[in-house]
């Protein structure tokens, strides 16, 4: 069995998921980790330098990322090969078996593919073992660019902080129409700061434009996994759920009592959030000690 | 400039998917029925070039079922121009999709083709690739705004931290992640309109298609575990003490902090 993974790099270092798969692949047989030279990624140049270093692979494996879903989408494509996005796991043995959500994350489907198939992989599916080494990586050369597609600008989302991305972050810290404003949102970053948490929020606030769309949580959304999601005045629509529902743990905040969001919190709390957060904020620093 | 929108019937976002008999797929009771949602912004994309230049076309297309058609009609009503059905009542790999929407494409000759970035049942995001793949053209993913430009045509797509524009020379495939404006809902003389629109049908066999491409099979279908009520706390005026209390069940109990 002969796995190719395909690494990405996000300012310079190489990203978590792509020493989880290494690190996971290395059980399934011979692993080969690349990297595609440049710092932008482009479908047109890097699907093809992929597909091409894939020919001889049993299985490719790339990190299910916003531009790592698109790449192995691209090669499954180009190379005409049996594919599944977003898996939260891969199983070798009589071709491949993968668990990934279907039905914007409303159901959990565990599917088979005939070898040689193409996999994405979601961030945090596999844990890091503690001291995996570094795999090697092979740097290799984006395919010739023909120009039809060139790169112009990037424009810089005006609140884009440095955060922890939110489809890797073990805590999440969201919030809705209840937070009445984008004027309001500090509340939200001190708790999420107290937590080392990333933030999100549902569609209502990224609709109304108080939070930039990259965070936006739920069915057209991303779809998070956290250990803790924190909720903050979200009432919980079918279409929020759809992307956290599988959180760990759970909390949320809403001074309706019959918020939907309440079915399926672990820890609920029924009452004013400009009251509660900046109080619970206070209180984690203390429980943690920080 | 002429646009072709790839769309996909799907069940409604507020549908309470459940797992069938069978284990292996939803149950079909108590389905309604929608255009995709990121699908739905496509159409709103593409209907927004026509709202800014009256010449533009904007047309629509499904491979699916004969319940299919009232996606159609439903993009006919928002205000698209054409609408075409490629029928299969078979569930159809994501490459034999794309190849029937290629020989549409073909025929229709497009400047841009929009597909949504995934469809909202089986959440895969590889009918657009694929598709701009059998065409031979490039593809834009993350699409959130387009626009004309100096030098082609402006693809806004979304990344970590902000957007990079891009410049595509037609043709060209984008993946749309979602539009500025929420998706228009149609008006009535729309669907009145659409009423009366003819909608060709085709099959897989005039699109030189035949299905068997490989792709994943589902072998078990499951709903993510029932979440039990949990712990509730009423602030009553002590929101510091029950911060207190919820702050160290989530560091003693959960153990999550
Ligand atoms: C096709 C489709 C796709 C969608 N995709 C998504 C998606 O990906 N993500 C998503 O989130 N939504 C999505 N939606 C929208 C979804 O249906 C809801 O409209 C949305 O989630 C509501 O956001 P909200 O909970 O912030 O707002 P609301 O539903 O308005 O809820 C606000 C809540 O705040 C509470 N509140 C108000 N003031 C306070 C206060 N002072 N203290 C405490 N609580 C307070 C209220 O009791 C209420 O429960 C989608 C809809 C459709 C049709
Ligand atoms: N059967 C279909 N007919 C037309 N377009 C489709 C079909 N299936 C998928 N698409 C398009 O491809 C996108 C991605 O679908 P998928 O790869 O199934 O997640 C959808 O949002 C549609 O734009």
């Amino acid at each position: 069995m002969k796995v190719l993974v395909v690494a990405e790099r996000k300012d310079g270092e190489v990203r978590r998921v792509t020493l989880e798969m290494a690190a996971r692949a290395a059980s399934f047989g011979e692993v080969e980790v690349v990297a595609v030279k440049g710092e932008r990624y482009s479908p047109l140049t890097h699907g093809a330098a992929v597909a091409d270093r894939a020919a001889d692979a049993d299985l490719v494996l790339v990190g299910a990322t916003l531009n790592g879903r698109d790449l192995a989408a691209r090669v499954a494509a180009k190379l005409g090969r049996a594919y599944a996005a977003d898996c939260t796991d891969v199983r070798v043995g009589d071709g491949l078996t993968v668990d990934r959500p279907m039905y914007a994350g409303k159901v959990r489907a565990t599917a088979r593919l005939p070898l040689p198939a193409v996999a994405s992989v979601r961030p945090g599916a596999w844990t890091l073992p503690a001291g995996a080494a570094a795999p090697a990586i092979a740097e290799i050369d984006p395919a010739a660019d023909d120009g039809r597609l060139r790169f112009v600008r990037f424009e810089p989302t005006a609140s884009g902080g440095k955060r922890v991305s939110l489809a890797e972050a073990r805590v999440v810290v969201s919030a809705g129409r209840g937070l009445k404003g984008p004027e309001n949102w500090k509340i939200v970053e001190d708790l999420a700061d107290a937590l080392g948490a990333a933030t999100g929020a549902s569609r209502a606030v990224t609709d109304a434009g108080w939070r930039p769309n990259e965070e936006q949580v739920g069915q057209t959304g991303k779809t998070v996994t956290p250990d803790l999601y924190v909720a903050l005045g979200i009432s919980g629509a079918i279409q929020h759920l759809a992307g956290m529902t599988s959180s760990k743990v759970i909390v949320a905040v809403n001074k309706d009592p019959d918020a939907d969001i309440f079915k399926i919190a672990d820890y609920g709390v029924v009452g004013d959030l400009f009251e509660f957060v900046p109080a619970f904020t206070d209180a984690l620093k203390r429980v943690r000690g920080t | 400039m002429k646009f072709l929108v790839c769309l996909k019937q799907v069940p409604d976002s507020t549908v309470r998917v459940k797992v069938g008999g069978d284990r292996r797929s939803i149950a079909a009771e108590g389905i309604t029925w929608s255009i995709s949602p990121y699908d739905e912004y496509a159409i709103e994309l593409a209907l927004e070039r026509k709202d800014a230049d009256a010449s533009t076309v904007v047309s629509v297309v499904t491979v699916g079922p004969a319940r299919s058609r009232d996606a159609l009609r439903q993009a006919l009503a928002m205000g698209c121009d054409d609408a075409t059905l490629v029928t299969s009542e078979a569930d159809l790999s994501a490459l034999d999709v794309a190849k029937a929407l290629a020989a549409v494409v073909n025929e229709a000759k497009p400047d841009v083709v929009l597909c949504g970035k995934q469809a909202s049942d089986d959440d895969q995001g590889l009918v657009g690739p694929a598709l701009a793949e059998a065409l031979g053209w490039p593809h834009v993913g993350m699409l959130t705004k387009l626009v004309p430009g100096a030098s082609g045509l402006e693809l806004w797509r979304e990344v970590e931290g902000g957007h990079e524009v891009w410049s595509a020379a037609p043709p060209v495939v984008a993946l749309v992640h979602k539009s500025e404006k929420e998706p228009r809902y149609p008006s009535l003389p729309g669907i009145m309109k659409a009423k009366r629109k003819e909608i060709p049908e085709k099959d897989l066999a005039s699109c030189g298609v035949t299905p068997g491409a490989p792709r994943p099979e589902v072998a078990l279908m499951d709903l993510p575990p029932q979440r039990g009520q949990g712990k509730v706390w009423k602030l009553d005026g002590d929101a510091k003490g029950v911060a207190e209390q919820v702050a160290k069940a989530l560091r003693e109990e959960a153990k999550v902090v």
